[in-house]
Protein backbone atom coordinates (compact mmCIF):
# COMPACT_ATOMS: atom_id res chain seq x y z
CA UNK A 1 0.00 0.00 0.00
CA UNK A 2 1.42 3.22 -0.85
CA UNK A 3 2.24 6.09 1.65
CA UNK A 4 -0.26 9.07 1.93
CA UNK A 5 -0.28 12.04 0.64
CA UNK A 6 -1.81 13.87 3.45
CA UNK A 7 -1.22 11.46 7.21
CA UNK A 8 -2.85 13.93 9.51
CA UNK A 9 -2.83 12.03 13.14
CA UNK A 10 -4.72 13.16 16.55
CA UNK A 11 -4.30 16.63 15.49
CA UNK A 12 -5.58 19.43 17.70
CA UNK A 13 -5.11 22.73 18.00
CA UNK A 14 -6.42 25.68 20.30
CA UNK A 15 -6.23 28.88 20.52
CA UNK A 16 -5.80 29.47 24.43
CA UNK A 17 -8.80 28.06 25.86
CA UNK A 18 -11.10 28.44 22.32
CA UNK A 19 -10.85 25.01 20.75
CA UNK A 20 -10.15 25.47 17.04
CA UNK A 21 -9.82 21.39 16.22
CA UNK A 22 -9.68 18.39 18.08
CA UNK A 23 -8.08 15.15 17.57
CA UNK A 24 -8.49 15.24 13.49
CA UNK A 25 -7.20 12.00 12.19
CA UNK A 26 -7.40 12.21 7.71
CA UNK A 27 -5.40 10.36 5.39
CA UNK A 28 -5.77 11.00 1.73
CA UNK A 29 -4.29 8.95 -0.59
CA UNK A 30 -2.61 9.66 -4.36
CA UNK A 31 -4.37 11.02 -7.08
CA UNK A 32 -7.51 11.28 -5.01
CA UNK A 33 -10.07 14.35 -5.02
CA UNK A 34 -10.90 14.58 -1.20
CA UNK A 35 -13.38 17.35 0.03
CA UNK A 36 -13.56 18.80 2.92
CA UNK A 37 -16.59 20.06 4.44
CA UNK A 38 -18.02 21.67 6.89
CA UNK A 39 -19.96 25.12 8.24
CA UNK A 40 -17.78 27.95 8.93
CA UNK A 41 -16.14 28.04 12.20
CA UNK A 42 -15.85 24.15 11.90
CA UNK A 43 -12.05 23.86 11.57
CA UNK A 44 -11.43 23.43 7.84
CA UNK A 45 -9.14 26.70 7.76
CA UNK A 46 -7.36 25.94 10.58
CA UNK A 47 -6.34 22.17 9.61
CA UNK A 48 -5.33 23.62 6.40
CA UNK A 49 -3.46 26.23 8.22
CA UNK A 50 -1.82 23.73 10.05
CA UNK A 51 -0.92 22.02 6.81
CA UNK A 52 0.56 25.18 5.21
CA UNK A 53 2.67 25.91 8.56
CA UNK A 54 0.87 28.88 8.97
CA UNK A 55 -0.28 28.20 12.67
CA UNK A 56 1.25 25.46 14.93
CA UNK A 57 -0.61 22.57 16.47
CA UNK A 58 -0.92 22.46 19.69
CA UNK A 59 -0.58 17.95 19.58
CA UNK A 60 -0.64 15.36 16.88
CA UNK A 61 1.10 15.62 13.91
CA UNK A 62 0.36 15.95 9.65
CA UNK A 63 2.70 14.61 6.85
CA UNK A 64 2.49 15.50 3.47
CA UNK A 65 4.09 12.95 1.05
CA UNK A 66 5.78 11.44 4.21
CA UNK A 67 7.38 14.93 5.36
CA UNK A 68 6.87 16.45 8.61
CA UNK A 69 4.77 19.64 8.04
CA UNK A 70 6.40 21.86 10.16
CA UNK A 71 10.32 20.43 10.33
CA UNK A 72 10.72 19.99 6.28
CA UNK A 73 8.16 22.60 5.42
CA UNK A 74 10.48 23.73 2.89
CA UNK A 75 10.43 20.64 0.93
CA UNK A 76 6.70 20.08 1.17
CA UNK A 77 5.75 23.75 -0.28
CA UNK A 78 8.22 22.81 -3.39
CA UNK A 79 5.90 20.43 -3.86
CA UNK A 80 2.15 21.68 -2.53
CA UNK A 81 0.01 24.37 -4.49
CA UNK A 82 -2.63 26.40 -2.58
CA UNK A 83 -5.45 28.92 -2.79
CA UNK A 84 -6.22 30.73 0.03
CA UNK A 85 -9.95 31.76 0.98
CA UNK A 86 -9.28 34.93 1.14
CA UNK A 87 -7.77 36.00 -2.14
CA UNK A 88 -5.50 39.12 -1.14
CA UNK A 89 -2.17 39.99 -3.60
CA UNK A 90 0.46 42.41 -3.62
CA UNK A 91 -1.44 45.85 -4.72
CA UNK A 92 1.40 47.05 -5.93
CA UNK A 93 1.95 44.69 -8.22
CA UNK A 94 0.86 44.14 -11.35
CA UNK A 95 -1.06 40.73 -12.07
CA UNK A 96 2.17 39.77 -14.39
CA UNK A 97 4.50 40.80 -11.38
CA UNK A 98 2.82 39.21 -9.11
CA UNK A 99 2.83 35.77 -10.94
CA UNK A 100 6.47 35.88 -11.95
CA UNK A 101 7.64 36.72 -8.37
CA UNK A 102 5.76 33.85 -7.07
CA UNK A 103 7.50 31.52 -9.94
CA UNK A 104 10.64 32.67 -9.25
CA UNK A 105 10.50 30.28 -6.09
CA UNK A 106 10.59 27.93 -7.60
CA UNK A 107 12.93 25.95 -10.12
CA UNK A 108 10.84 26.42 -13.38
CA UNK A 109 12.43 26.49 -16.63
CA UNK A 110 8.66 27.26 -18.51
CA UNK A 111 7.73 30.00 -16.37
CA UNK A 112 6.29 32.78 -18.32
CA UNK A 113 4.97 29.76 -20.96
CA UNK A 114 2.87 28.53 -17.97
CA UNK A 115 1.58 32.00 -16.67
CA UNK A 116 0.58 32.67 -20.88
CA UNK A 117 -1.44 29.50 -20.82
CA UNK A 118 -3.10 29.61 -17.62
CA UNK A 119 -3.79 33.70 -17.87
CA UNK A 120 -4.97 32.87 -20.91
CA UNK A 121 -7.60 29.80 -19.79
CA UNK A 122 -8.55 32.19 -17.42
CA UNK A 123 -9.18 34.98 -19.83
CA UNK A 124 -6.95 37.48 -17.19
CA UNK A 125 -5.45 40.60 -18.24
CA UNK A 126 -1.33 40.33 -17.06
CA UNK A 127 -0.70 43.97 -17.64
CA UNK A 128 -3.49 45.12 -14.43
CA UNK A 129 -2.98 46.69 -11.10
CA UNK A 130 -3.88 43.80 -8.79
CA UNK A 131 -5.58 46.48 -6.80
CA UNK A 132 -7.70 47.36 -9.59
CA UNK A 133 -8.74 43.81 -9.95
CA UNK A 134 -12.47 42.56 -8.81
CA UNK A 135 -12.76 39.88 -6.50
CA UNK A 136 -13.43 36.96 -9.63
CA UNK A 137 -10.36 38.79 -11.05
CA UNK A 138 -8.28 38.43 -7.75
CA UNK A 139 -9.79 34.74 -7.38
CA UNK A 140 -8.38 33.51 -10.85
CA UNK A 141 -4.71 35.08 -9.60
CA UNK A 142 -4.50 33.10 -7.03
CA UNK A 143 -5.89 30.06 -9.08
CA UNK A 144 -2.89 30.30 -11.59
CA UNK A 145 0.00 31.49 -8.75
CA UNK A 146 -0.98 28.06 -7.09
CA UNK A 147 -0.79 25.85 -10.21
CA UNK A 148 2.51 27.60 -11.97
CA UNK A 149 4.88 25.25 -10.74
CA UNK A 150 2.52 21.91 -11.43
CA UNK A 151 2.39 20.67 -7.90
CA UNK A 152 1.51 17.09 -7.15
CA UNK A 153 -0.64 18.32 -4.22
CA UNK A 154 -3.59 20.64 -4.55
CA UNK A 155 -4.70 22.49 -1.23
CA UNK A 156 -8.17 24.58 -1.98
CA UNK A 157 -9.77 26.67 0.19
CA UNK A 158 -12.87 27.75 -0.31
CA UNK A 159 -11.28 28.27 -3.83
CA UNK A 160 -14.92 28.84 -5.98
CA UNK A 161 -16.07 32.35 -3.82
CA UNK A 162 -16.31 35.32 -6.31
CA UNK A 163 -15.76 33.28 -9.38
CA UNK A 164 -18.52 33.21 -12.12
CA UNK A 165 -20.48 29.78 -13.02
CA UNK A 166 -18.52 30.06 -16.00
CA UNK A 167 -15.06 30.25 -14.87
CA UNK A 168 -16.28 28.00 -12.06
CA UNK A 169 -16.77 25.17 -14.92
CA UNK A 170 -12.99 26.01 -16.69
CA UNK A 171 -11.82 25.74 -13.19
CA UNK A 172 -13.43 22.34 -12.33
CA UNK A 173 -12.40 21.16 -15.45
CA UNK A 174 -8.67 22.12 -15.14
CA UNK A 175 -8.38 20.63 -12.04
CA UNK A 176 -9.78 17.24 -13.45
CA UNK A 177 -7.18 17.51 -16.18
CA UNK A 178 -4.47 17.94 -13.70
CA UNK A 179 -6.19 14.75 -11.50
CA UNK A 180 -6.16 13.00 -14.65
CA UNK A 181 -1.94 13.14 -14.45
CA UNK A 182 -2.16 12.78 -11.44
CA UNK A 183 -2.35 15.53 -8.84
CA UNK A 184 -4.15 14.86 -5.70
CA UNK A 185 -6.71 17.72 -4.55
CA UNK A 186 -7.64 18.23 -1.28
CA UNK A 187 -10.97 20.27 -1.33
CA UNK A 188 -12.25 22.57 1.07
CA UNK A 189 -15.36 24.07 0.98
CA UNK A 190 -18.96 24.87 2.77
CA UNK A 191 -20.59 24.41 -0.27
CA UNK A 192 -22.04 20.37 -0.20
CA UNK A 193 -23.39 20.19 -4.22
CA UNK A 194 -19.77 21.43 -5.51
CA UNK A 195 -17.94 18.80 -3.12
CA UNK A 196 -20.70 16.28 -3.97
CA UNK A 197 -20.22 17.08 -7.66
CA UNK A 198 -16.03 16.85 -7.50
CA UNK A 199 -14.75 14.57 -4.82
CA UNK A 200 -14.74 10.83 -4.42
CA UNK A 201 -14.38 11.21 -0.84
CA UNK A 202 -15.39 13.65 1.84
CA UNK A 203 -14.58 13.96 5.43
CA UNK A 204 -17.72 15.89 7.20
CA UNK A 205 -16.15 18.90 10.12
CA UNK A 206 -18.43 20.28 13.41
CA UNK A 207 -17.46 21.64 15.88
CA UNK A 208 -13.34 21.10 15.21
CA UNK A 209 -13.91 17.43 15.44
CA UNK A 210 -14.10 14.81 11.79
CA UNK A 211 -17.80 13.54 11.92
CA UNK A 212 -17.65 11.58 8.91
CA UNK A 213 -15.83 10.11 6.46
CA UNK A 214 -17.59 9.27 3.37
CA UNK A 215 -17.35 8.22 0.28
CA UNK A 216 -19.56 10.54 -2.27
CA UNK A 217 -21.87 7.73 -3.37
CA UNK A 218 -22.88 6.78 -0.08
CA UNK A 219 -24.15 10.75 0.71
CA UNK A 220 -25.55 10.50 -2.35
CA UNK A 221 -27.49 7.99 -2.08
CA UNK A 222 -29.48 9.65 0.86
CA UNK A 223 -30.16 12.38 -1.27
CA UNK A 224 -31.66 14.27 1.42
CA UNK A 225 -34.44 17.37 0.20
CA UNK A 226 -35.65 19.92 2.04
CA UNK A 227 -39.49 20.45 1.21
CA UNK A 228 -41.63 23.38 2.17
CA UNK A 229 -45.38 22.92 0.80
CA UNK A 230 -48.45 25.07 1.03
CA UNK A 231 -51.65 23.01 1.16
CA UNK A 232 -55.14 24.32 0.39
CA UNK A 233 -56.34 22.45 3.41
CA UNK A 234 -55.74 22.00 6.63
CA UNK A 235 -53.44 19.14 7.18
CA UNK A 236 -52.08 17.75 10.36
CA UNK A 237 -48.92 16.30 11.05
CA UNK A 238 -49.53 12.79 12.12
CA UNK A 239 -51.91 12.30 8.48
CA UNK A 240 -48.36 12.87 6.64
CA UNK A 241 -48.36 9.39 6.26
CA UNK A 242 -45.66 8.78 3.60
CA UNK A 243 -41.92 6.96 4.58
CA UNK A 244 -38.32 8.75 5.04
CA UNK A 245 -40.12 12.20 5.88
CA UNK A 246 -38.85 13.74 9.15
CA UNK A 247 -38.50 16.68 11.68
CA UNK A 248 -42.10 18.13 10.13
CA UNK A 249 -42.56 21.65 11.00
CA UNK A 250 -45.83 23.90 10.64
CA UNK A 251 -45.81 27.24 9.27
CA UNK A 252 -48.02 29.49 9.20
CA UNK A 253 -51.34 29.08 7.41
CA UNK A 254 -51.17 25.48 5.93
CA UNK A 255 -47.49 25.51 5.24
CA UNK A 256 -45.50 22.35 6.22
CA UNK A 257 -41.89 21.70 5.85
CA UNK A 258 -40.10 18.59 6.53
CA UNK A 259 -36.84 16.99 5.40
CA UNK A 260 -36.76 13.75 2.96
CA UNK A 261 -34.90 11.52 2.23
CA UNK A 262 -36.27 9.11 -0.01
CA UNK A 263 -37.67 8.64 -3.47
CA UNK A 264 -38.71 11.24 -5.07
CA UNK A 265 -41.08 9.52 -7.40
CA UNK A 266 -42.33 8.45 -4.13
CA UNK A 267 -43.11 12.12 -3.08
CA UNK A 268 -44.53 13.61 -5.94
CA UNK A 269 -47.15 10.75 -6.19
CA UNK A 270 -48.15 11.10 -2.69
CA UNK A 271 -48.80 14.97 -3.13
CA UNK A 272 -50.57 14.75 -6.65
CA UNK A 273 -53.07 13.59 -4.57
CA UNK A 274 -53.46 16.55 -2.47
CA UNK A 275 -54.31 20.24 -3.44
CA UNK A 276 -51.22 22.73 -3.13
CA UNK A 277 -50.51 26.18 -3.69
CA UNK A 278 -47.19 26.33 -3.39
CA UNK A 279 -44.39 23.56 -3.30
CA UNK A 280 -40.65 24.18 -3.13
CA UNK A 281 -38.14 21.18 -2.73
CA UNK A 282 -34.46 22.33 -1.95
CA UNK A 283 -30.84 21.12 -0.85
CA UNK A 284 -30.74 21.66 2.69
CA UNK A 285 -28.40 23.77 3.82
CA UNK A 286 -25.35 21.77 5.61
CA UNK A 287 -26.49 22.58 9.57
CA UNK A 288 -29.86 20.90 8.42
CA UNK A 289 -27.48 18.05 7.21
CA UNK A 290 -25.63 17.55 10.21
CA UNK A 291 -28.75 17.98 12.59
CA UNK A 292 -30.65 14.85 10.33
CA UNK A 293 -27.87 12.65 9.63
CA UNK A 294 -25.40 13.24 12.97
CA UNK A 295 -27.70 14.49 15.71
CA UNK A 296 -26.83 11.25 17.88
CA UNK B 1 18.22 34.50 2.99
CA UNK B 2 16.30 34.49 -0.13
CA UNK B 3 17.18 36.37 -3.15
CA UNK B 4 13.79 36.74 -4.80
CA UNK B 5 11.92 38.31 -1.60
CA UNK B 6 14.97 40.65 -0.71
CA UNK B 7 14.68 42.39 -4.53
CA UNK B 8 11.35 42.59 -4.13
CA UNK B 9 11.38 44.17 -0.84
CA UNK B 10 13.74 46.41 -1.52
CA UNK B 11 11.98 47.44 -5.28
CA UNK B 12 8.62 47.64 -2.66
CA UNK B 13 10.88 50.37 -0.29
CA UNK B 14 12.87 52.04 -2.61
CA UNK B 15 9.92 55.06 -3.04
CA UNK B 16 9.94 55.61 0.42
CA UNK B 17 13.67 55.63 1.13
CA UNK B 18 14.07 57.96 -1.42
CA UNK B 19 12.00 60.05 -0.18
CA UNK B 20 13.42 60.02 3.45
CA UNK B 21 16.94 60.53 1.57
CA UNK B 22 15.49 63.87 0.15
CA UNK B 23 13.98 65.34 2.85
CA UNK B 24 16.87 64.43 6.02
CA UNK B 25 19.80 65.74 3.15
CA UNK B 26 17.37 68.97 2.07
CA UNK B 27 17.52 69.74 5.94
CA UNK B 28 21.05 69.21 6.08
CA UNK B 29 21.89 71.81 3.12
CA UNK B 30 19.28 74.34 4.23
CA UNK B 31 20.80 74.22 8.10
CA UNK B 32 24.65 74.04 7.08
CA UNK B 33 23.59 76.96 4.34
CA UNK B 34 23.34 79.41 7.68
CA UNK B 35 26.69 78.36 8.83
CA UNK B 36 28.50 81.10 7.00
CA UNK B 37 25.81 83.50 8.56
CA UNK B 38 25.82 82.29 11.51
CA UNK B 39 29.82 83.37 11.64
CA UNK B 40 29.86 86.88 10.41
CA UNK B 41 27.13 87.46 13.02
CA UNK B 42 28.65 85.43 15.46
CA UNK B 43 28.95 87.78 18.46
CA UNK B 44 25.59 88.74 17.92
CA UNK B 45 24.31 85.07 17.81
CA UNK B 46 26.23 83.94 20.95
CA UNK B 47 24.74 86.54 22.69
CA UNK B 48 21.26 85.55 21.76
CA UNK B 49 21.83 81.77 22.85
CA UNK B 50 23.41 83.30 26.62
CA UNK B 51 19.84 83.90 26.95
CA UNK B 52 18.74 79.85 26.42
CA UNK B 53 19.30 78.17 29.86
CA UNK B 54 22.79 75.87 29.42
CA UNK B 55 20.03 72.48 29.71
CA UNK B 56 18.61 73.17 26.48
CA UNK B 57 21.99 73.76 24.69
CA UNK B 58 23.77 71.10 26.50
CA UNK B 59 21.19 68.02 24.83
CA UNK B 60 21.79 69.09 21.44
CA UNK B 61 25.51 68.52 22.29
CA UNK B 62 27.02 72.17 23.27
CA UNK B 63 28.49 72.59 26.26
CA UNK B 64 30.26 75.73 25.24
CA UNK B 65 29.26 78.49 23.07
CA UNK B 66 32.06 78.16 20.96
CA UNK B 67 31.51 74.69 20.04
CA UNK B 68 29.09 76.37 17.77
CA UNK B 69 31.88 78.19 15.86
CA UNK B 70 33.49 75.21 14.64
CA UNK B 71 31.71 73.60 11.24
CA UNK B 72 31.57 70.37 13.26
CA UNK B 73 30.45 71.93 16.35
CA UNK B 74 27.41 73.44 14.36
CA UNK B 75 26.38 70.15 12.25
CA UNK B 76 26.62 68.10 14.99
CA UNK B 77 24.45 70.84 17.38
CA UNK B 78 22.02 71.34 14.41
CA UNK B 79 21.98 68.30 12.50
CA UNK B 80 22.81 65.85 14.04
CA UNK B 81 19.91 65.41 16.81
CA UNK B 82 17.58 65.25 14.17
CA UNK B 83 18.96 63.16 11.61
CA UNK B 84 18.87 60.88 14.72
CA UNK B 85 15.31 61.52 15.57
CA UNK B 86 14.27 60.73 11.85
CA UNK B 87 16.65 57.93 11.08
CA UNK B 88 15.19 56.43 13.96
CA UNK B 89 11.50 57.20 12.92
CA UNK B 90 12.27 55.96 9.32
CA UNK B 91 14.06 52.76 10.54
CA UNK B 92 11.16 51.79 13.02
CA UNK B 93 8.81 52.17 10.69
CA UNK B 94 10.08 50.21 8.61
CA UNK B 95 11.05 47.81 10.90
CA UNK B 96 7.20 47.41 12.58
CA UNK B 97 5.52 46.84 8.93
CA UNK B 98 8.40 45.18 6.92
CA UNK B 99 7.03 41.35 8.71
CA UNK B 100 3.63 42.56 9.67
CA UNK B 101 2.74 44.66 6.51
CA UNK B 102 2.30 40.93 5.35
CA UNK B 103 -0.48 39.96 7.55
CA UNK B 104 -2.42 42.39 7.76
CA UNK B 105 -2.42 43.01 4.04
CA UNK B 106 -2.80 39.50 4.07
CA UNK B 107 0.03 38.63 1.58
CA UNK B 108 1.24 36.34 4.32
CA UNK B 109 -0.59 33.39 2.93
CA UNK B 110 1.23 33.73 -0.19
CA UNK B 111 4.88 34.13 1.04
CA UNK B 112 4.85 31.21 3.52
CA UNK B 113 3.07 28.86 1.16
CA UNK B 114 6.46 29.48 -0.85
CA UNK B 115 8.77 26.82 -0.81
CA UNK B 116 11.43 29.22 1.44
CA UNK B 117 11.63 28.29 5.50
CA UNK B 118 10.59 31.34 8.43
CA UNK B 119 14.13 31.60 8.90
CA UNK B 120 14.76 32.84 5.26
CA UNK B 121 11.79 35.29 5.46
CA UNK B 122 13.10 36.87 8.65
CA UNK B 123 16.52 37.16 7.17
CA UNK B 124 15.64 38.57 4.14
CA UNK B 125 13.93 40.89 5.67
CA UNK B 126 16.50 42.21 8.01
CA UNK B 127 18.74 42.20 5.16
CA UNK B 128 16.06 44.96 3.74
CA UNK B 129 16.35 46.68 7.00
CA UNK B 130 20.00 47.35 7.38
CA UNK B 131 20.46 47.50 3.72
CA UNK B 132 17.69 50.89 3.95
CA UNK B 133 19.22 52.30 7.08
CA UNK B 134 22.57 51.77 6.37
CA UNK B 135 21.97 53.57 2.59
CA UNK B 136 19.76 56.12 4.64
CA UNK B 137 23.24 57.20 6.72
CA UNK B 138 25.35 56.51 4.25
CA UNK B 139 23.89 59.29 2.09
CA UNK B 140 23.15 61.70 4.74
CA UNK B 141 26.55 61.37 6.55
CA UNK B 142 27.93 62.38 2.95
CA UNK B 143 25.49 64.93 2.47
CA UNK B 144 26.23 66.36 5.75
CA UNK B 145 30.08 65.76 5.02
CA UNK B 146 30.09 67.90 1.69
CA UNK B 147 28.62 70.57 2.76
CA UNK B 148 30.82 71.03 5.87
CA UNK B 149 33.39 70.60 3.25
CA UNK B 150 31.97 73.88 1.32
CA UNK B 151 30.74 76.09 3.71
CA UNK B 152 33.69 75.26 6.48
CA UNK B 153 36.28 77.85 7.81
CA UNK B 154 38.91 75.62 9.07
CA UNK B 155 39.55 72.36 9.33
CA UNK B 156 37.20 69.56 11.28
CA UNK B 157 38.12 66.18 12.54
CA UNK B 158 36.91 63.49 10.40
CA UNK B 159 37.34 60.89 13.12
CA UNK B 160 34.61 62.67 15.28
CA UNK B 161 32.57 63.08 12.11
CA UNK B 162 32.60 59.30 11.89
CA UNK B 163 31.75 58.22 15.42
CA UNK B 164 28.86 61.13 15.16
CA UNK B 165 27.79 59.08 12.10
CA UNK B 166 28.79 55.86 13.87
CA UNK B 167 26.03 56.89 16.86
CA UNK B 168 23.75 57.62 14.45
CA UNK B 169 24.25 54.35 12.54
CA UNK B 170 23.52 52.38 16.01
CA UNK B 171 20.70 54.64 16.82
CA UNK B 172 18.90 53.80 13.98
CA UNK B 173 19.17 50.21 14.15
CA UNK B 174 18.95 50.02 17.75
CA UNK B 175 15.14 51.23 16.76
CA UNK B 176 14.76 49.37 13.96
CA UNK B 177 15.38 46.22 16.03
CA UNK B 178 12.88 47.81 18.62
CA UNK B 179 10.29 48.04 15.61
CA UNK B 180 11.05 44.46 14.82
CA UNK B 181 10.33 42.90 18.20
CA UNK B 182 7.04 44.83 18.94
CA UNK B 183 5.58 43.82 15.47
CA UNK B 184 6.27 39.69 16.40
CA UNK B 185 4.16 40.41 19.76
CA UNK B 186 1.28 41.57 18.03
CA UNK B 187 -1.06 38.65 17.30
CA UNK B 188 -3.60 40.42 15.35
CA UNK B 189 -1.77 42.05 12.89
CA UNK B 190 -2.85 45.69 12.58
CA UNK B 191 -0.56 48.69 11.29
CA UNK B 192 1.57 50.11 14.55
CA UNK B 193 3.22 52.96 12.35
CA UNK B 194 1.81 55.26 14.91
CA UNK B 195 2.33 53.47 17.89
CA UNK B 196 5.99 53.00 16.43
CA UNK B 197 6.59 57.05 15.42
CA UNK B 198 5.33 57.42 19.13
CA UNK B 199 7.76 55.36 21.02
CA UNK B 200 10.57 57.43 19.21
CA UNK B 201 9.65 60.56 20.37
CA UNK B 202 8.43 59.71 23.74
CA UNK B 203 12.17 58.46 24.13
CA UNK B 204 13.63 61.43 22.29
CA UNK B 205 11.28 63.70 24.92
CA UNK B 206 12.35 61.90 27.62
CA UNK B 207 15.94 62.59 27.07
CA UNK B 208 15.40 66.07 26.06
CA UNK B 209 13.37 66.57 30.07
CA UNK B 210 16.17 64.38 31.28
CA UNK B 211 19.15 67.05 30.22
CA UNK B 212 17.55 70.15 30.86
CA UNK B 213 15.66 69.17 33.90
CA UNK B 214 18.21 69.08 37.03
CA UNK B 215 15.97 66.41 38.70
CA UNK B 216 15.37 64.16 35.81
CA UNK B 217 18.44 63.66 34.57
CA UNK B 218 18.62 59.70 35.81
CA UNK B 219 15.53 59.01 33.41
CA UNK B 220 17.32 59.82 30.87
CA UNK B 221 19.18 56.03 30.53
CA UNK B 222 15.57 54.72 29.59
CA UNK B 223 16.08 56.67 26.33
CA UNK B 224 18.53 54.99 23.67
CA UNK B 225 19.00 59.02 22.90
CA UNK B 226 20.78 59.36 26.32
CA UNK B 227 23.93 56.64 24.59
CA UNK B 228 24.62 58.51 21.53
CA UNK B 229 27.24 61.28 22.42
CA UNK B 230 27.12 64.54 19.98
CA UNK B 231 29.44 66.07 21.57
CA UNK B 232 31.66 66.22 18.93
CA UNK B 233 33.92 69.00 19.48
CA UNK B 234 35.25 67.39 22.94
CA UNK B 235 38.57 66.86 22.63
CA UNK B 236 38.51 63.59 24.37
CA UNK B 237 35.29 62.80 21.38
CA UNK B 238 35.28 59.19 21.31
CA UNK B 239 33.32 56.27 20.92
CA UNK B 240 32.50 55.06 24.39
CA UNK B 241 33.03 50.96 24.99
CA UNK B 242 30.43 51.14 27.11
CA UNK B 243 27.48 52.69 24.69
CA UNK B 244 28.11 50.39 21.73
CA UNK B 245 28.27 47.40 24.13
CA UNK B 246 24.64 48.92 24.49
CA UNK B 247 23.67 49.56 21.30
CA UNK B 248 24.91 46.50 19.80
CA UNK B 249 23.49 44.19 23.11
CA UNK B 250 20.69 45.38 22.68
CA UNK B 251 20.12 45.38 18.77
CA UNK B 252 21.46 41.75 19.04
CA UNK B 253 19.20 40.83 21.96
CA UNK B 254 15.82 41.94 20.26
CA UNK B 255 16.35 40.77 17.07
CA UNK B 256 17.05 37.31 18.52
CA UNK B 257 14.26 37.54 20.46
CA UNK B 258 12.09 38.56 17.53
CA UNK B 259 13.51 35.27 15.45
CA UNK B 260 12.47 32.85 18.30
CA UNK B 261 9.00 34.44 18.35
CA UNK B 262 8.56 34.60 14.38
CA UNK B 263 9.46 31.12 13.97
CA UNK B 264 6.91 30.26 16.28
CA UNK B 265 4.32 32.66 15.56
CA UNK B 266 0.57 31.98 13.98
CA UNK B 267 0.38 33.47 11.40
CA UNK B 268 -3.63 34.74 10.50
CA UNK B 269 -4.56 36.77 7.68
Amino acid sequence: MSSPVIDITDLSKYYGKTRGIENINLRIDEGEIFGFIGPNGAGKSTTIRILMNLIFPTGGSARIMGMDVIRDTKKIKMQVGYIPSDASAYSSMSVHEFLSYCIRFYEVHNGEQRISELSELFELDLNRQITDLSLGNRKKVSIIQSLLHSPKLLILDEPTTGLDPLMQSVFFELLRSENKKGMTIFFSSHILGEVQMFCKRVAIIKGGKIIKIEDIDNLRKKQLKKVSVEFRDHMITESFGIQSVENVIAGPGNTLSFMYSGNINELINFMSGKKIINLMIEEPSLDEIFLHYYKN
Amino acid sequence: MNRNLFLKEIRRNVFSLTIWMIVITLLIVVTMSFYRTFMENQSKVVGMLSLIPKGALQFKGISNFNDLLSVLGFYSANNVIYMMVLGSIFSIVLSSNILLKEEYDKTAEYLLTRPITRSEIFFSKLSVLFTNVFLLNIVTALAGFICMELVMKGPFSIRAFIILSLYTLLLNILFGSIGLFISTLIKRAKPITTFSIGLVLIFYFIFTLSKITEGAAKIGFISPFRFANVDATNPAYTINIWHLAYFIGISLILTGLSYRIYKRKDIYT
